[in-house]
């Protein structure tokens, strides 16, 4: 690959795929039928390609692009930049990989004249490939805007009753969102003057403790929280994601929701770095909507039997751990935070997969209703049990590995209450999914009577695809997941490292460029807390299919002592657009409480 | 403190005042609404507030338009801000159409469009 | 959680609010008179560097063209979705679909029918001349773009169902959506090939308040004109399709017939 030089790729992976989409429209209805899987296919892993180039090329300096020729004049940014660096390109790597593997195990899926599905998941990529590399707040919110609309759309694409329901809550409450994040652009700019990361981060230096800029960042975080499904803006996402097509779940899960956490890590570190204020706001709620999103939703996880929807508050919880590394606010919190995205993107990829084939093959995704049947799609059944014990925290491949680094920057904290909360949302969410994975594949568990009574309507995804296409990508991510987690974890830990130290005067030009600072890499002491969750994952799951073989009097105060308040955690969740605007408003007020 | 300050005071704080009110009653309705396309007139209610913000950001008292046809360039007021509302605009209008395309196929299926009685699976 | 509880948790977090509202807004800097770096900087070079004379279109086309570029494709987005969600269930119709049986057709007022072949042209007309004013007054290809399409909808009003489909063909207007997009993609490549960064002008400037000044922003902005034209029929296209679907009122009107 030298016939290119680093230095001119960064516009390529986000506006070669915005051409091949256009294109792809414009010449639908003449192209062959597999044309567009082909080309879609093609155009991710090239951008997968071009993005590791970009990761590799800026390891020691970020890659700094602007667009139009407009570089910085006296410090002041006129024109839009791109600023690469390891993080941010590893993740569009990341996100290219996911949508090649994704639109491979789709092969088929959607045949309908037009293309018009691989149209919108090429918008999609370059809307997340874009919101990773971009150094401009007005056009972070662009990309994110990009990548919302193709979601929205996508989600919808069955048109089953639910699916528009799901579609309608998601696309009101994140356009709420997104609103909240333009009111925050129009604040910082009032106050600051500027768009640009770097020239945003000296303007708020040099206001510290300005009231408008924290209520900027309150306004940017929501808005960005609300993508990345924090208690309590988490509400759309079991709706959205329970319903969306399997593809386009995996997309979801596997990458939406994590990317606008990175949003808010890039902000934190790059623009807000300077103010007291929000240093504090990240440190205490931020860590503690993480640590309620973590048990919310490991809980809930474990109520459900719809398997999507199981999974979807699964991701809620890990999206949730997530904001715990994130708001831990250390170089062992922010790296473990980016190798568990990986790890959990291509483990819940692979998961929403195998729901997929359940979908397509057993013609249901009804945990009770499927008990037993999985039983002739055995490969399916490993591959989640697999990812039940990896969801857990079994100490091997990159899901582990970012969780070492998250657990000794809580130990280092001493935040007991926190790693409670991540042992609950582990422990939680792996049960379900093993629990899920021993009744439909097993047969384990009792025949409760309630298999007839599923909680949607007749779902089926297209049949007649072979089993080995859908399984090939499926396996692919849960391989990837296992291999290279050392490697990953230096990277990440220099990676980390470039975000939490950015050069902004030497990307604006000010300064020559200085030598980056990393801390010496060091590995992670191994702790006990993977060996006890996976434990208690095990065992909780046992006990969720075996209950009826305990004493009497033990099952009916199992039940008893969690019925209540279950009910009620359940019964938040309504479905309502209403109550969830109105949590919205809560977590607003929330911002101004802490 | 005279009154013409004062005054002056006062209205300078005005576009932040409306502002913020359009985001709540916006707001308000949305979670108050039995009806999902006045719903979405809501939402643009909530955009509202963005576009007051946003084009009040760029404001400078007395300044002209930034276009210098017939008048030579000098001080004006902010065309980027001027630029980002014309984003914001064509945002709202695309999510207003998504929006009443799921809306119109959602009755066709339901007969209701109030979401009160439609909502999504609980488990 | 009922409506009444809704509405108070609403009220509780307003009121934890409020305050803060009040703490930032007489803390935000006086309305009106506050420093624009940003805006200042472009307002003083816009003219001299681009011969533009519309720093709005500057800014969209050049400074910040990038945004414009995610903009036009997020259009793009929502016109394909909303086409793919509204076309589901029937289909695309190549044919131009019949009389809703049971539904009464009335002739339209010779009026009507007057007023907007009309103003049907005219505003076609207009469109194109704001369009193409972009660089020079206000004006530009989103606006252009957006009259250009309501005056082809006035189409509908003049020549009836019928004759809008006849004039509205679906793979024309997606192929100018299409194409007109990824014309504003292409043009950043041409830059990349020039050797220069992504978006950065190749052509010459042309003469200030001349109609052609600008460079490759003139092509940027008819890609815009063109994709929004075409984006906003395709939706007005599927639209009215829907108004010919049978809906349940069709059939009991039909029995009460």
């Amino acid at each position: 690959m030298t016939v290119l030089p680093v230095g001119v790729m960064p516009p390529l992976p986000v506006a070669g795929p915005l051409a091949v989409a256009g294109l792809l429209l414009a010449t639908g209805t003449r192209l062959p039928r597999r044309m567009p899987d082909v080309v879609a296919i093609l155009v991710a892993l090239a951008a997968c390609v071009l993005c590791a180039l970009m990761a590799m090329g800026s390891a020691h300096a970020p890659l700094v692009y602007w667009f139009g020729g407009w570089e910085p004049r006296h410090g002041l940014a006129i024109g839009i930049g791109f600023v690469v660096s390891p993080a941010g390109a590893w993740l569009g790597a990341f996100i290219a990989l996911l949508f090649a593997a994704t639109l491979l195990f789709a092969w088929g899926y959607f045949d309908a004249v037009h293309a018009h599905f691989h149209v919108l998941m090429l918008l999609f990529m370059a809307g997340m490939i874009g919101f990773c590399l971009t150094h401009d707040l007005f056009n972070l919110f662009v990309w994110f805007e990009l990548m919302s609309v193709s979601a929205f759309a996508l989600t919808g694409y069955a048109l089953r009753t639910d699916a528009l329901e799901g579609a309608l809550n998601f696309t009101v409450v994140n356009t709420i969102g997104s609103y909240l994040i333009l009111g925050g652009i129009g604040l910082i700019y009032l106050e600051v003057g500027a768009l640009d990361f770097s020239a945003l981060g000296r303007g708020v230096a040099a206001h510290p403790g300005d009231p408008a800029v924290a209520a900027a960042f309150a306004l940017l975080a929501s808005g960005l929280l609300t993508k990345g499904a924090q208690v309590p803006f988490h509400f759309w996402l079991s709706d959205a994601h329970a319903v969306a097509p399997s593809p386009v779940s995996v997309i979801f899960s596997g990458a939406m929701v994590s990317i606008g956490l990175y949003g808010v890590a890039v902000l934190d570190w790059t623009v807000f770095a300077g103010s007291a204020v929000v240093q504090h706001l990240v440190h205490t709620l931020l860590l503690g909507m993480g640590a309620a999103s973590a048990a919310v939703g490991g809980v809930m996880a474990l109520m459900q039997r719809h398997v999507k929807r199981l999974l979807a508050f699964s991701t809620i919880s890990h999206a949730g751990i997530l904001l715990v590394g994130l708001a831990l606010s250390d170089g062992n919190g922010l790296s473990g935070m980016l190798v568990y995205l990986l790890g959990h993107g291509l483990v819940k990829g692979a998961l929403f997969m195998v729901a997929g084939i359940m979908l397509a093959s057993l013609g249901g995704i009804d945990e009770l209703g499927l008990r037993g049947q999985g039983r002739r799609i055995w490969p399916a059944g490993l591959v989640m049990g697999f990812g039940g014990l990896l969801l857990a925290g079994m100490p091997v491949g990159l899901m582990d590995t970012g969780l070492e680094r998250i657990e000794l920057a809580m130990r280092d904290q001493h935040q007991i209450v926190v790693r409670v909360a991540v042992l609950t949302g582990m422990v939680c969410t792996g049960a379900a999914v093993l629990r899920v994975a021993g009744r439909v594949f097993v047969g384990w568990g009792p025949v409760s009577g309630e298999e007839e009574c599923s909680p949607t309507d007749e779902e089926r995804e297209k049949a007649d695809r072979p089993l080995w296409l859908m399984m090939l990508p499926t396996v692919v991510l849960v391989a990837l997941s296992l291999c290279g987690s050392h490697d990953a974890d230096r990277i990440a830990w220099r990676a980390a490292a470039l975000l939490m130290h950015p050069d902004g005067e030497a990307i604006l030009g000010l300064a020559t460029a200085r030598p980056a600072v990393v801390a010496p890499w060091a590995a992670v002491p191994g702790s006990w807390l993977p060996w006890v969750a996976t434990g208690l994952a095990v065992a909780l799951s046992g006990l969720e299919l075996f209950w009826h073989r305990l004493p009497r009097s033990l099952a009916r105060g199992y039940d008893r002592a969690s019925g209540p308040a279950l009910g009620a955690l359940g019964a938040l969740h309504s479905g309502l657009v209403g109550d969830y605007v109105a949590w919205i408003a809560v977590g607003l007020a929330l911002f101004v409480l802490a | 403190m005279p009154v013409g300050q004062a005054l002056d005071h006062a209205t300078s704080l005005l576009p932040w005042c409306v502002s913020a009110w359009l985001l709540g009653v916006g707001l308000y309705a949305i979670l108050t609404s039995r009806h999902f396309v006045h719903l979405i007139g809501c939402l643009s209610v909530v955009q509202s507030s963005t576009y007051v913000l946003l084009l009040a950001a760029g404001y400078r008292k007395g300044a002209q338009a930034p276009i210098f046809y017939s008048h030579p360039p000098g001080i004006a007021v902010d065309p980027v801000l001027q630029a980002l509302v014309l984003t914001d605009v064509v945002i709202g209008a695309t999510v207003t159409a998504l929006l009443l395309a799921l809306v119109l196929q959602l009755h066709k299926r339901r007969g209701t469009l109030d979401p009160e009685r439609l909502r999504p699976m609980r488990r | 959680m009922s409506p009444r509880v809704r509405v108070l948790l609403f009220a509780l977090a307003v009121l934890c609010l409020a305050p803060a509202f009040a703490h930032v807004a007489l803390h935000l800097p006086r309305f009106g008179a506050h420093p624009l770096p940003y805006g200042d900087a472009i307002n003083a070079a816009g003219t001299r560097e681009r011969h533009v004379t519309n720093m709005v279109s500057a800014v969209n086309f050049d400074y910040r063209g990038f945004d414009t570029l995610g903009e036009e494709f997020m259009l793009l987005g929502a016109v394909t979705g909303t086409a793919t969600l509204l076309r589901g269930t029937r289909g695309e119709r190549k044919e131009v679909p019949q009389q809703v049986p049971g539904r009464p057709v009335r002739a339209r007022s010779d009026a009507v029918v007057l007023v907007a072949r009309l103003m049907g042209t005219t505003t076609v007309l207009f469109g194109v001349y704001v369009a193409l004013h972009a660089m020079t007054t206000p004006g530009g290809g989103f606006q252009g773009g957006v009259i250009v399409s309501s005056g082809l909808l006035l189409v509908f009003l003049a020549e009836g169902y019928r004759g809008w489909r006849r004039a509205m063909r679906s793979e024309i207007l997606d192929a100018c959506e299409g194409s007109g997009a990824t014309l504003y993609a292409l043009c950043g490549f041409a830059s990349m090939l020039a050797g220069l960064p992504f978006l950065q002008n190749i052509l010459p400037l042309g003469k200030v308040k001349d109609l052609f000044a600008g460079g490759l922003m003139l092509v940027e902005n008819a890609g815009v004109a063109f994709a929004v034209a075409g984006g906003f029929a395709v939706l007005f296209l599927e639209f009215l399709e829907e108004t010919r679907v049978e809906a349940d009122g069709d059939d009991e009107e039909e029995k009460e017939a």
